[in-house]
């Protein structure tokens, strides 16, 4: 298989990369050591069955382990980045470089723009990649801070924070390898990860909002306290699902696309 | 031996405009072909459904005896590309960009392709975007060339190279023919066109308006005849004459435009007592604008 389109693509926009992964292990790090300090407060326990917590999607008591590294990061802050990794690239990868004119010379190449695609999500998995596995990384170095999650569930919970990144990225370059706009692509998809996250957060606390939760990759990915208890396999047939279904209609689009 | 280019009823539409209409194009192998229109005629959009970066709403391509669409992975391969307005990875190297193109390639001659780096002397050790406009064409001249396809489609080539380096990318040009391999070449630099082509083709509306060989073009255009006279003359005894066009008078002096049939203005020359006749045919530039009035669609061979 080539991987040329891919490792440019990793190349290019390595300092990105790194930056996003090591402010998030930094984050992850002053998470975990901060535990101890917090794993007996009360008060912080009675903040977790409000509303407002809800909002933040934060769900169960916030001193416990999973609670602690779900409120602070888990169901927020890392998909958060993860986001915007992947969006950010699944925009950039086909609608951005034709916006910049650079795609032209690659689509001119004897490949396949099949292959140029597959390389291309080869790329956005391998960043959203490094930066899960160096964030669950972090949260096993909690095990020396109190912070004893089950290794299984936190690796599943990492997989399915992994998915949602690349759903939704490729949820980005599907928008844009069907538009060529760079800016359809992260409005579409952030759109779609904004209503996503919100119905999995009020799901719990809002009655008609609960059956919705189902449409929600949030909810499939961190809204269903997946490091309490694991990502099951539901979980992962939902989001490869859409994995698969937005990679074939990425692939129609780009074969189609007019590109500059 | 197939052509190297054969379009036939190419259409391209967005939304409503019709950027390419019904072209019929035929380029033989082993020439230099010019593309000649100006802006928004649909000489890029042409050239980007030939690569099939565009897909065709109506009629069909062949590239090298290929379909552009089904075989387009193939025909890639075989051809060299510069693009009208070249964008390079900007924060890559010229050195990084040429190594990184030629390993996607499959590899590349590169002894040929340090020739060409020595040739147009090629600044490799900078970021692209640190590079003058010159500099990046200079770039994307190698990309087109090193790894010696048999048919190079280049918009707009010498856009941004000075004097010595248009000459040498002729001098190439010609060596690249004499190899039995094709260029495509758009331009709006006629005077180039002039120089190199051995046919050209004028799109106008995105519809062919002419395709012949430089001379057979300038042949049928019109010629420009310059009079001098003993004595003034009106300019009224040479307009209405029949293929007698832009008649300019400066006291004895007369300029006109004639084509077609000249037995009629002659012997109206005649009459007027001249002293001196001087002819020439049209430039490229004349022609051009000569085409770019309202023709019919003609094939001057």
């Amino acid at each position: 298989m080539r991987t040329d389109v891919a490792r440019l693509d990793l190349h290019n926009r390595r300092h990105l990369t790194s930056a996003y992964t090591i402010g998030m292990a930094l984050y992850m790090l002053v998470i975990v050591v901060l535990y101890p300090s917090f794993r007996h407060s009360s008060e912080l326990n009675s903040l977790s069955s409000g509303k407002l917590a809800a909002l933040f999607g934060v769900s169960g008591p916030l001193t416990s382990p999973a609670g602690w590294v779900n409120a602070n990061a888990y169901t927020n802050f890392l998909p958060l980045i993860m986001l915007l990794l992947t969006i950010g690239y699944g925009a950039a990868a086909i609608a951005g470089q034709d916006d910049d004119e650079t795609l032209g010379l690659l689509v001119v190449l004897p490949l396949a723009r099949h292959g140029i695609l597959t390389q291309k999500i080869t790329a956005m998995i391998a960043q959203a990649l490094v930066l899960i596995v160096v964030v669950a990384a972090c949260v096993y170095v909690g095990r020396g801070f109190e912070l004893a999650l089950d290794p299984w569930n936190v690796a599943t919970a990492s997989l399915a924070v992994l998915w949602l990144g690349i759903d939704l990225g490729l949820i980005a370059l599907t928008v844009g390898a069907v538009t060529g706009s760079r800016g359809s692509a992260i409005g579409v998809a952030t759109a779609i990860a904004a209503v996503s996250y919100l119905i999995s957060t009020l799901a719990p606390i809002v009655s008609w909002v609960r059956p919705l939760r189902f449409a929600s990759l949030f909810y499939w990915s961190v809204g269903n306290n997946q490091l309490a208890d694991g990502a099951g396999l539901a979980s992962f047939a939902v989001l490869a699902g859409v994995a698969a279904l937005t990679g074939f209609t990425a692939n129609v689009a780009f074969r189609r696309l007019d590109v500059r | 031996m197939p052509a190297a280019i054969e379009a036939s009823g190419l259409t391209k539409v967005f939304g409503e405009t019709a950027a390419v209409d019904g072209l019929d194009l035929r380029v033989e192998q082993g020439q230099v072909f010019g593309f000649l229109g100006p802006n928004g005629a649909g000489k890029t959009t042409t050239i980007r459904v030939l690569l099939d970066l565009y897909h065709p709403s109506a009629g069909s391509v062949s590239v090298l005896g290929l379909d552009s669409v089904r075989d387009s992975v193939a025909i890639h391969a075989r051809c060299g590309y510069l693009p009208g307005d070249l964008e390079l990875y900007p924060r890559m190297t010229g050195q990084r960009v040429l190594d990184w193109f030629a390993r996607a390639r499959g590899g590349d001659d590169t002894a040929f392709r340090s020739e060409l780096v020595e040739r147009f002397d090629v600044t490799l050790d900078r970021h692209v975007h640190e590079l003058s406009k010159g500099n990046r064409q200079k770039i994307g001249l190698v990309l087109a060339f090193m790894h010696r396809p048999e048919l190079l489609v280049l918009d707009e080539p010498t856009s941004g190279l000075d004097p010595l380096m248009q000459d040498e990318f002729h001098r190439l040009l010609r060596e690249t023919t004499a190899e039995g391999r094709t260029v495509f070449l758009s331009s709006h630099e006629l005077d180039e066109v002039q120089r190199v082509a051995d046919r050209v083709a004028i799109i106008k509306d995105g519809q062919l308006v002419v395709t012949g060989s430089v001379e057979a073009l300038r042949r049928q255009a019109p010629q420009t005849i310059e009079l001098h006279f003993r004595a003034p003359v009106a300019a009224g005894a040479f307009e209405g004459l029949d293929g007698v066009q832009r008649v300019t008078v400066d006291g004895n002096r007369v300029s006109l435009q004639a084509a077609g049939e000249l037995a009629p203005l002659l012997r109206v020359i005649a009459d007027h007592d001249p002293v001196e006749l001087v002819t020439r045919h049209a430039d490229l530039d004349e022609l051009f604008l000569t085409y770019y009035r309202d023709t019919p669609s003609t094939d001057a061979d």
